[in-house]
């Protein structure tokens, strides 16, 4: 552990309260004002990011860097431990970068009922949340900030999202809470059973430190019963199938910024919480967890592609191949090797940019045409070409093409399901390898239906003449002109993640480099 | 003859009581001489009262870190004392007393009701309240219990012309004292086996075994059914929702959170002191009231349209995770979490369920209705109210980072280190209970935030009495602050502090 | 059976006889009383002669309160005649709890007279 500038994270994390501290004091009425310290108090937290970045010791990646702990609810033994390896250093960037760009889109895209100051509150709260949650060392913390997250979202869906908004959200918020009640119970069992089987009970505490040292001790069969808590928890946060079906409810319902903080950062606290706690506390219970989630997050790849094929909305597509690239990347983690783990952790950040552009293209084309129904677009190619070309653009990079970030993230997990880690194949309770092979080749023939899904909503979309209905138009029913390309807004926003969706499909060592060693030292825990 | 001497009284332990007995007196004198159109200084003077009482509260934490006998003297040592566990509890009566006070000031003088008797008997029922907390003794118990039930009964039906809050007092007083009589019942007998009304004495004699162990059956099932009425379990719960509703709007937020509070102090006193070996008849007993409470509440509260009521039924789940500590007690050595999570659960509770009452109050005075549909687009007009609100709903719920959260957790952590099949059965009931809550939660929120605002009512900005905006923001700061700095209260409720509680 | 349900059958055991016990005062007197019903009997009570007015009309909330008056002195004498027996082993202590009962009462006097009850017409 690196204990240097301590401070560091925690002003990383909590900066956003200032920012809505202020914001509160300003009227209702002054928008631009509401809108511009929540811009500026975003941009100063991703500037406390990118020194994050310098600061940080790449050689040392494996280590925990601005560590620091204080005490926090002593009698229960939850601390206030907080540190940063190589594992949460991309995502806790990524979700700066993320609520910064967003805010930059929302600046003229409030969407209705506007009420812009709450909208950017609510950001800057979820930011809070997300950063939190890959910061914090202690599962109390963390369990605190993966909730924090789950208000703000609620009501961005709720009140800024479309007709159908109140069923979504609600759907959104039971299933979640209905994970993370189980969650907690299973965390605090841990504990309590860490507790009782230490030779030093007094020290027991809810520290990640406390678990790495105790829960694999845990007995198996009880280690089974916790991880199963966690599994729902997280599991539903992921979505993996079955828990998925809040996912194309909320995310089609919810406005394009809701859809893109969530597709980029909150689906991935769900597989960061597999990554950073249930397999490394509870190897013993991975291992007989692990076959199957690698068989639900194949059905999830399948059924997910096969969910795009059937869909006439736009959104309703992408967020069905929001569940299929899940589940590439819970194929990657159930595979219990350094580079299934690996290749998971960059499909979540590449997932992040790729699906955050394309939920980002999907709300500019449905404020141009006012629907998303795939048979009444065509010929954008045409009538907007930039916003074309970055939906081929997308679309490319989602199914994986070489070269796009894309396929990092899906290629490494096919290859490590291949050959699965050893304690899969060669323990007692059964070898594995045949049904990771099985698995392996479905799931092949999963990013085949990619390709299919997203080059045929390309070609609907994209190809061929305007169709009639907006054809003529430049105008809609306000007679002003509505279907215009791709604005300043939009530029500024989405070119970071357009330029991110190349450089890690050029260079992925950039952030392979960082992360594998934290992610070697992880899976020491299965053994070789 | 039996020589007779007279007690030493520690003064400055029974200076809470003695401010409020003078209060008490004190406001009732300034009603009875001041005009009609100043009474309302009787409000500000209960409030003082109250703050008042609380002074010597916390001199008494600051220097006596030990146990104080109130009385000591032949017999009577060790049956009303002041321990950390009674300081912490009657501070949490007082203030939340003060609260309630806080929230009555508009209501009560706008509805032109009697306002000096409305305050002497609050007060009044808070000094039955402070009493409880230092009682270890069947007659002080029962002496504490009368007296903080008896003026809530009058208060449930202040609104004279309106006839469910007449309802709501009958329901109330004539289930109440059927409760009191249970108990009664219930408590001689426990003086009759054990030949004393001193609970840790009756603790050490009620073990279940030998010739009486029929009686000792029938007088611990007594007792927590006497208490059970007070505090709401299901299937003793019938009372609660109608005198929620009828009652005036502060007067359901005492009940809620003060009188409930203080109907499981007393339940707490007498697991801890009178059963600690009778688990085998009050687990069960508690276990199966748990549950059923929680669900029970739950499912019914999913079905209200009126927000008072379904406030009410929400507080009887919430008494259900509160029982489902208590159940724990005593099962491997879980003694000191449980105790722990029930007084952690009621001050968060207080301190969550009176805001949301305050947010019922101000809204009310607006659309003069507390049905949720009249919540619709509260959002559009009421943001501050709204935002407080959610909060208080939120931490209802046990969503993190606000008070309610910890609560929750503290609950759940004494069930699962009770451990076996009645912990870990109990804290699965729960932790499905907790889901189906936030259900009705989130549909208040909903119709604040995402409903239109209905036909016809009033958007102009509402305005907020400054004695509500101080209700709100102590209520309000304290919910968050539990949430996220837990440790403030965290370290009450250890077992030593609990005098004469069974140790091992 | 297992002990612990044994422990609640004392709890059935004793609802149960409560409630023979109940049904049988109720039952053996409803068996062994005449019922010969009459209009005559129906009428309400009243010192033998023929009721005026309604039954359920109301009295003046007056008597109420002078009876509550009532009660409240007489409680206080019945309290204040056995402590006057032993007043000198009690001593001070006595005494004084005995003026704070009384000033309580005396409280409960004056708050009367303020509110009018006193006076009558």
């Amino acid at each position: 552990m690196i204990q240097e500038q301590q401070w560091l994270l925690s002003l990383g994390t909590f900066l956003p309260l200032a920012g809505v501290l202020v914001m509160l004091f300003i009227p209702k009425k002054d928008e631009a004002m509401a809108k511009g310290v929540a811009l500026l108090t975003a941009v100063a937290t991703l500037g406390v990011g990118i020194y994050t970045l310098v600061k940080f010791d790449y050689g040392q990646s494996q280590k925990l860097q601005f560590f620091t702990t204080n005490k926090w609810i002593s009698p229960i033994k939850a601390t206030y431990t907080i540190g940063l390896d190589g594992i949460s250093l991309p995502l806790y960037i990524l979700s700066m970068v993320i609520t910064v760009l967003v805010m930059v889109y929302s600046w003229n895209h409030v969407p209705n009922p506007g009420n812009a100051k709450a909208f950017f509150i609510l950001m800057l709260v979820l930011q809070v949340g997300m950063a939190g949650t890959f910061v914090a060392q202690d599962l109390i913390l963390f369990f605190v900030f993966f909730e924090l997250v789950l208000l703000p979202m609620y009501f961005m869906i709720g009140v800024w999202g479309g007709e159908n908004r109140q069923y979504a959200s609600l759907k959104f918020f039971l299933y979640t809470m209905f994970g993370s009640a189980l969650m907690l119970v299973a965390f605090i069992a841990m504990f309590i059973v860490t507790k009782n089987h230490a030779t030093n009970p007094d020290a027991a505490n809810f520290s990640f430190q406390w678990f790495h040292a105790n829960a694999p001790g845990i007995a198996r069969n009880t280690a089974i019963w916790i991880f199963g808590g966690m599994f729902v928890g997280f599991a539903v946060k992921v979505p993996m199938f079955p828990f998925h079906t809040w996912l194309p409810d909320a995310h089609t319902q919810a406005p394009t910024q809701g859809s893109v903080i969530l597709a980029a950062i909150l689906l991935k606290l769900g597989t960061y919480g597999f990554v950073r706690i249930a397999l490394p506390f509870l190897p013993q219970a991975a291992k007989t967890w692990a076959p199957i989630i690698a068989v639900l997050a194949v059905i999830g790849i399948i059924y997910g592609a096969l969910g795009c094929l059937a869909q006439t909305d736009m959104k309703r597509l992408i967020a069905f191949s929001s569940v299929a690239h899940m589940g590439f990347v819970m194929l990657g983690i159930s595979t219990l090797t350094p580079l299934g783990i690996n290749a998971a952790l960059f499909g979540m950040v590449a997932h992040g940019l790729i699906t955050g552009m394309l939920f980002f293209v999907a709300g500019s084309v449905k404020e141009r045409y006012h629907t998303l129904e795939i048979k009444r677009l065509s010929g954008m190619l045409k009538q907007v070409p930039h916003l074309g070309w970055i939906l081929g653009f997308c679309a490319m990079a989602s199914l994986g093409l070489p070269g796009l970030a894309g396929f990092w993230g899906e290629f490494p997990a096919l290859l490590a399901s291949w050959s699965p880690a050893t304690i899969l194949t060669d323990s007692a309770m059964g070898n594995h390898e045949l049904l990771y092979r099985v698995l392996t080749v479905i799931s092949a023939f999963g990013t085949v239906l990619a390709a299919g899904y997203l080059l045929w909503l390309y070609q609907r979309t994209a190809f061929g003449e305007p169709s009639e209905e907006f054809a003529a138009h430049g105008h809609d029913d306000h007679g002003h002109s509505d279907i215009h390309d791709v604005n300043v807004f939009e530029w500024i926003a989405w070119t970071p993640l357009l330029i991110g969706i190349v450089v890690l499909g050029v260079v992925p060592s950039l952030m392979f480099k960082v992360m594998d060693p934290a992610v070697q030292q992880l899976t020491s825990v299965f053994g070789k | 003859m039996i020589a007779f001497s007279a007690p030493i009284v520690d003064y400055h332990a029974l200076a809470p009581e003695l401010v409020l007995a003078a209060g008490i007196c004190l406001v009732l004198l300034v009603d009875l001489f001041v005009p009609a159109h100043r009474r309302w200084i009787t409000g500000t003077i209960s409030g003082l009262v109250l703050l008042g009482a609380l002074l010597p509260v916390v001199t008494l934490a600051v220097l006596g870190g030990d146990v104080r006998d109130v009385l000591s003297g032949d017999g009577i040592s060790g049956r009303y004392v002041v321990d950390n566990f009674a300081l912490v509890l009657k501070a949490l009566f007082l203030l939340s007393g003060y609260v309630v006070v806080l929230l009555s000031t508009n209501e009560i003088e706008d509805g032109g009701y009697y306002q000096g008797e409305y305050y002497v008997l609050l007060l009044s029922s808070v000094l039955g309240m402070v009493m409880m907390a230092s009682s270890r003794d069947l007659v002080s118990v029962f002496v504490a219990l009368e007296f903080l039930s008896i003026p809530a009964y009058m208060m449930a039906a202040w609104k004279k012309r309106d006839r469910k809050s007449n309802e709501a007092g009958v329901k109330y007083y004539l289930l109440g004292v059927f409760a009191s009589a249970v108990m009664l019942y219930g408590m001689s007998l426990l003086y009759g086996i054990a030949g004393s009304t001193k609970l840790s004495v009756i603790g050490e004699k009620i073990t279940l075994s030998g010739p009486r162990t029929g009686i000792e059956v029938i007088a611990v099932v007594f007792v927590i059914v006497g208490f059970s009425f007070k505090v709401s379990a299901v299937p003793f719960h019938t009372w609660a929702p109608d005198t929620y509703e009828g009652a005036p709007t502060p007067v359901t937020a005492f009940l809620s959170v003060a009188s409930k509070a203080a109907g499981f102090v007393g339940l707490m006193i007498m697991v801890y002191l009178a059963f600690p070996l009778a688990r085998d008849v009050y687990r069960p007993f508690l276990w199966v009231l748990a549950a059923l409470t929680m669900t029970v509440g739950n499912l019914v509260a999913l079905k209200q349209k009126n927000l008072v009521r379904m406030l009410a039924y929400s507080s009887v789940s919430q008494g259900g995770f509160i029982l489902m500590a208590l159940a724990m007690a005593f099962t491997n050595g879980s003694e000191e979490s449980s105790l722990r999570a029930i007084i952690v659960y009621l001050i968060i509770y207080a301190a969550t369920n009176l805001g949301a009452f305050a947010v019922v109050i101000a809204v009310a005075r607006r659309t003069k209705s507390a049905e949720i549909s009249s919540y619709g687009g509260l959002f559009n007009y009421a943001p501050g109210l709204t935002v407080m609100m959610t909060l208080f709903l939120a931490s209802l719920a046990g969503i993190p980072p606000l008070g309610g959260w910890y609560a929750k957790f503290g609950a759940f952590r004494a069930a699962v280190d009770a451990g076996g099949g009645w912990g870990y059965t109990i804290a699965i009931v729960g932790a499905a209970n907790a889901v189906v809550a936030t259900a009705y939660y989130i549909t208040v929120m909903r119709e604040m935030w995402m409903k239109p605002v209905p036909e016809g009512a009033d958007t102009s900005a509402v305005k907020v009495p400054a004695s509500l905006v101080a209700a709100l923001t102590i209520t309000g700061l304290a919910t968050l602050a539990f949430g996220v700095v837990p440790g403030i209260i965290a370290k009450v409720g250890s077992l030593t502090d609990l005098t004469g509680a069974f140790h091992g | 059976m297992s002990d612990f349900l044994r422990d609640y059958l004392n709890v059935v055991w004793f609802a149960a006889i409560a409630l023979v016990l109940a049904s049988l005062l109720l039952g053996i007197s409803a068996i062994i009383r005449p019922n010969k019903p009459s209009a005559e009997k129906n009428i309400a009570y009243e010192s033998g002669v023929n009721p005026v007015g309604d039954g359920w009309s109301q009295s003046q909330v007056r008597y109420y309160i002078f009876a509550l008056l009532f009660v409240v002195f007489d409680v206080e004498a019945v309290f204040i005649f056995p402590w006057a027996t032993r007043l000198e082993t009690y001593g001070t202590f006595g005494l004084v709890e005995m003026g704070i009962f009384v000033f309580v009462l005396l409280l409960g006097l004056v708050y009367a007279w303020r509110k009018g009850v006193l006076r009558w017409v």
